[in-house]
């Protein structure tokens, strides 16, 4: 539930966004080591197709059969506790703003189809575990919990398929504000790294809501 | 709930032992050892390594963060390491979730009975300095080994 980081990386393996939510956990890592990171993460996508099992490959009925289809789960990342009515009335007298797009308050109410095909969805480790959203464009959200789920409602849930598809909605709220307050910036040169003082408040608020 | 491959790792960095099942539907179908996955072999020990070279660098005391299990669209890799340097990794299908007590048992009950108690088999699987850092080629062949690990695993081929 408490997540570490999170990083953003772009479709040629580049950091463009990297933030910690805990003092500790960068003591012994530098920005050099982050853009390390990033690139293993990018480039274990590449190897990752090539180590397809055989057996998966043979029996190409059984590899269509697998459902990327991600379904919504209401309310992920933002504020918890009450109707939709009230939170929209809470949102608006935040100090911080609210979150949402003009599509509603929770950004997308309809389930999703999942890019990462072939890629690393989920690392899990004894200490954290880390979760990999990729956009059609190549785009990649990465996230790292300490505990292995990012759903609030069910912190003990030790189902992988549910862990994955809560942080699938997630990281696409976080894609969300990204096209919002970062693509729509028009002083943003594509595949920079990320400076926008809106965009980290909206991922801090949205991180937040997340305890 | 199907295995795909199973594979052994030395701290040489060298595949010593591969398996690998082409069809769910037969437990004996597939390669033992083979020569052609070579290659797949140290794109899956690449690929473990440097992710296991990240989250060690992440961990936030000095215990080593390992790397349990790695989910991947079609398919899962789940690792365990031991003291001595070995990898035990399995792939499985993306739905399981963890592979760790297999693994375990299969080091502690089949990998120690008939390979490290086992005085004909070579101490170290690289007989030379000629054959470390992913150049050996030297491989379990001990039957009862195999045996035993196919016994073992069988029933969770087509689970």
């Amino acid at each position: 539930m408490a997540v570490r980081m999170l990083l953003v990386i772009n479709k040629s393996g580049g950091l463009i966004y990297h933030r910690s939510f805990e003092g500790d956990v960068d003591k012994g890592l530098n920005s050099n080591d982050y853009l390390i990171l990033a690139s293993i993460l990018h480039g274990s996508f590449a190897i990752a197709t090539q180590l397809t099992p055989k057996a998966l490959q043979l029996s190409q009925s059984s590899s269509k059969n697998i459902d990327y289809t991600v379904p919504y789960i209401p309310y992920v990342g933002m504020p918890r506790g009450r109707t939709s009515s009230e939170r929209s009335k809470y949102g608006a007298s935040a100090p911080q703003g609210k979150l949402g797009s003009f599509k509603g308050d929770d950004f997308f109410k309809e389930s999703f189809q999942s890019w990462n095909r072939s890629g690393v969805r989920q690392l899990c480790t004894d200490q954290f575990t880390m979760y990999i959203y990729q956009t059609m464009t190549g785009l990649k959200f990465v996230v790292a919990c300490s505990q292995g789920t990012l759903s609030p409602a069910n912190p003990s849930s030790s189902n992988n398929i549910f862990n994955i598809h809560v942080a699938d909605n997630f990281l696409r709220k976080i894609y969300c504000l990204y096209s919002d307050y970062v693509m729509k910036d028009p002083f943003y040169s594509l595949e920079m790294p990320i400076k926008s003082t809106l965009f980290d408040k909206k991922v801090k608020q949205m991180v937040d809501n997340l305890v | 709930m199907a295995i795909y491959s199973f594979w052994i790792f030395d701290k040489h960095c060298n595949c010593i032992f591969d398996r690998e099942w082409t069809l769910i539907s037969n437990s004996a179908s597939g390669t033992i050892n083979s020569k052609q996955t070579e290659e797949t072999a140290k794109l899956l020990y690449g690929m473990i390594y440097s992710l296991r070279s990240v989250t060690q660098k992440l961990s936030r005391d000095d215990t080593a963060n390992d790397v349990r299990s790695i989910s991947i669209g079609k398919y899962r890799i789940h690792t365990y390491c031991t003291a001595s340097g070995l990898w035990f990794v399995l792939l499985s299908d993306y739905k399981q979730a963890s592979y760790a007590h297999v693994l375990q048992y299969i080091h502690s009950h089949i990998y120690v009975k008939y390979v490290t108690h086992n005085i004909l088999s070579p101490y170290d699987f690289a007989a030379n300095e000629n054959e470390t850092r992913g150049q050996g080629f030297r491989k379990i062949g001990n039957r009862n080994f195999i045996s035993s690990l196919e016994a073992f695993l069988a029933p969770m081929i087509a689970q």
